[in-house]
């Protein structure tokens, strides 16, 4: 999968758009899940069953251009990952520190890819692409499509924040008369309860909701 | 309010229902036997609802709202008449069960009283499923439309469920013909008991309008011949509607007709014939629908966990919803109001599953595989 990626010239900071962009690598669902799955704390599951996920990356790819988009999944790709388990079952002690320190460093610590990894955070919680700070336009270059927008009706119902909290969207989902007598349900984090059962082995340490302590 | 024998239409396909009622011995065994036919149709009232929210959710958001109404309208109503259902099966005495094994069809299937000329899938909206909607709602006799007038469908008495079999013979040609024979043997009960004998059940067992809120029309409790006859006569006016009128007494539309609307694109007004709907056009946009796979079953996830799991998850609470709805109707009705989160729950859950692509395109559904499996019909 992403891993079978070939690496894009690094260091390059004047990206064309991505309609200039030559060239047969696009980024895949695969890598934006895998990459999502980390940063939000839902499940592949949840993340598909918003039905956006494709709307999310098309986004992306949008606005900064596929090579950026590349760009942070490879280096995604490239983070520690948590070592398969040996014949016996038995897990090799994973690093979920030493990973989050990686994460933050050459990821969310990049003056490119960080504020783009941002984005798809806000994307998935409130359904809204904010624009890119300043000092990205100033790196990479002003994007026509970089304003902050809600990307669709479904983005706001389906925003990953009312799962979290345990509530709807407000105009929404509508829970039913009466259901607002009882306590709100705020489900467990599915990255616990999914750990294990992922056959893609993406468990990695780094799911924690809210989200937190990565950023 | 008696049946209107006038408008109920069809001498002919009433006869075999009328001959069954005859040949039957003592009023015991009349009365086991409409107990019986009272559960089958909370069992058919129920087996249109899964069919009917598969192809719900799966138009895509935002799109096709005239579907998404008439679909949701007709969803709403047919969980009224289940009530309307479970009410009369309280009045006779009888113990309203919705758990027990068989009551939810496997998909694909014949509706569950039996009817053998065409299987109900769970299939995403589709003019092959628009069509087998029509045929569920064909109204007596059958259809303005020309492809459905030379169908004749046969409903035998005898579900193909776990509810025992004591009619084998007895056929019915619509869902219409089924109700007409549960109505003349409750009159003829009527006739031979009284009152007092054959509305021996508890008014307190009575689900009302204080512990269900509906759009679906008026719930009300069924404690004499004169409402048994009226809880009848709405189950019927608004499912599968007459083949004469459009439109009922209050103006509604029977779901045969709300289907037909998706049909031909267009909606019926007042006084519009059956096979003429003259109102404002309708939007159907059969694209705009996720390609949902048809009848999935869990087999279908085996090699995909978090699928597997949401939609083990699922079934386990739909389960519970009819466990929850049985308590209802046994004594409990004012714990209804705790089925109304929980149906909205669902919603969440079944949309989920919907707008998960499957590795081979499709994308995933509920299973609705309740309970064990049937080893056969």
């Amino acid at each position: 999968m992403m891993d079978e990626f070939s690496l894009p010239p690094t260091g390059a900071k004047s990206v064309p758009h991505p309609t200039a962009t030559e060239g047969a690598l696009r980024p895949t669902m695969a890598e934006f899940l895998a990459f999502s799955t980390d940063v939000t704390a839902f499940s592949r599951f949840e993340l598909q069953g918003t039905g956006l996920a494709q709307v999310y990356l098309d986004k992306v790819v949008e606005v900064v251009g596929r090579d950026i988009v590349i760009r942070l999944f490879q280096a995604h790709a490239r983070l520690p990952r948590t070592p398969p388990s040996d014949p016996e079952g038995r897990k090799a002690p994973s690093d979920p520190e030493g990973r989050r320190a990686q994460f933050r460093r050459s990821i969310f610590g990049d003056e490119t890819l960080g504020p783009v990894a941002r984005n798809i955070i806000k994307l998935w919680y409130v359904g809204v692409w904010y624009q890119l700070p300043p000092t990205w336009a100033e790196v990479n270059g002003v994007r026509a499509e970089d304003v902050t927008h809600t990307v669709s009706p479904e983005a706001y119902v389906e925003g990953l924040l009312w799962p979290a909290v345990g509530a709807h969207p407000p105009g929404a989902k509508a829970p039913g008369y009466g259901s607002w007598a009882a306590p709100p349900e705020i489900p467990k984090c599915s990255c616990e309860e999914h750990q294990h059962a992922d056959h893609e082995g993406h468990a990695d340490g780094l799911h924690e909701r809210p989200s937190g302590t990565v950023f | 309010m008696k049946w209107d024998k006038q408008q109920a239409v069809d001498v002919d396909t009433n006869r075999a229902g009328v001959a069954m009622t005859e040949t039957m011995g003592t009023s015991e065994e009349k009365l086991r036997y409409l107990r019986t036919q009272l559960h089958r149709a909370m069992q058919l009232e129920h087996a249109t609802i899964p069919p009917y929210l598969m192809a719900l959710y799966s138009l895509k958001p935002g799109s096709n709202l005239d579907a998404q109404n008439i679909l949701r309208v007709i969803v709403v109503e047919e969980m009224l008449h289940l009530t309307l259902a479970a009410n009369l099966l309280n009045a006779v005495g009888g113990l309203p069960d919705l758990t027990v094994d068989g009551f939810v069809p496997r998909y694909p299937a014949p509706l569950p009283d039996g009817e053998t000329a065409f299987t109900v899938n769970l299939a995403p909206f589709s003019p092959d499923t628009l069509e087998t909607f029509l045929k569920i709602e064909s109204p007596v006799p059958p259809a303005p439309d020309a492809a459905l007038r030379g169908t004749r469908r046969v409903l035998y008495g005898a579900l193909s469920s776990g509810l025992g079999s004591t009619t084998d013979e007895k056929r019915f040609a619509t869902i219409g013909e089924f109700y007409r024979d549960i109505e003349a043997t409750l009159n003829q009960l009527y006739e031979d008991m009284g009152p007092d004998r054959l509305f021996t059940g508890a008014v307190d067992r009575q689900v009302t309008s204080n512990y269900y809120y509906s759009g679906g029309g008026e719930l009300f409790p069924v404690t004499d011949i004169a409402s048994a006859n009226r809880a009848i006569q709405l189950i019927v006016q608004q499912g599968e509607g007459y083949t004469e009128s459009v439109h009922d007494a209050e103006g509604e539309i029977a779901h045969y007709y709300r289907f037909y609307q998706l049909k031909v694109g267009r909606y019926y007004q007042r006084n519009d014939p059956p096979d003429g709907p003259s109102g404002p056009p309708l939007d159907v946009d059969w694209e705009a629908v996720f390609p949902v796979g048809k009848n999935l079953s869990m087999d279908d996830y085996r090699h995909l966990p978090e699928v597997r799991h949401a939609a083990a998850a699922f079934n386990e609470s739909y389960g519970s919803f009819l466990r929850l709805l049985t308590d209802a109707f046994n004594g409990r009705p004012q714990i209804l109001s705790e089925a109304v989160p929980m149906m909205f729950r669902f919603r969440d859950k079944f949309l989920q599953l919907v707008h998960y692509p499957l590795p081979d395109g499709r994308h995933a559904a509920p299973t609705f595989e309740i309970g064990p499996r049937r080893c056969g019909p």
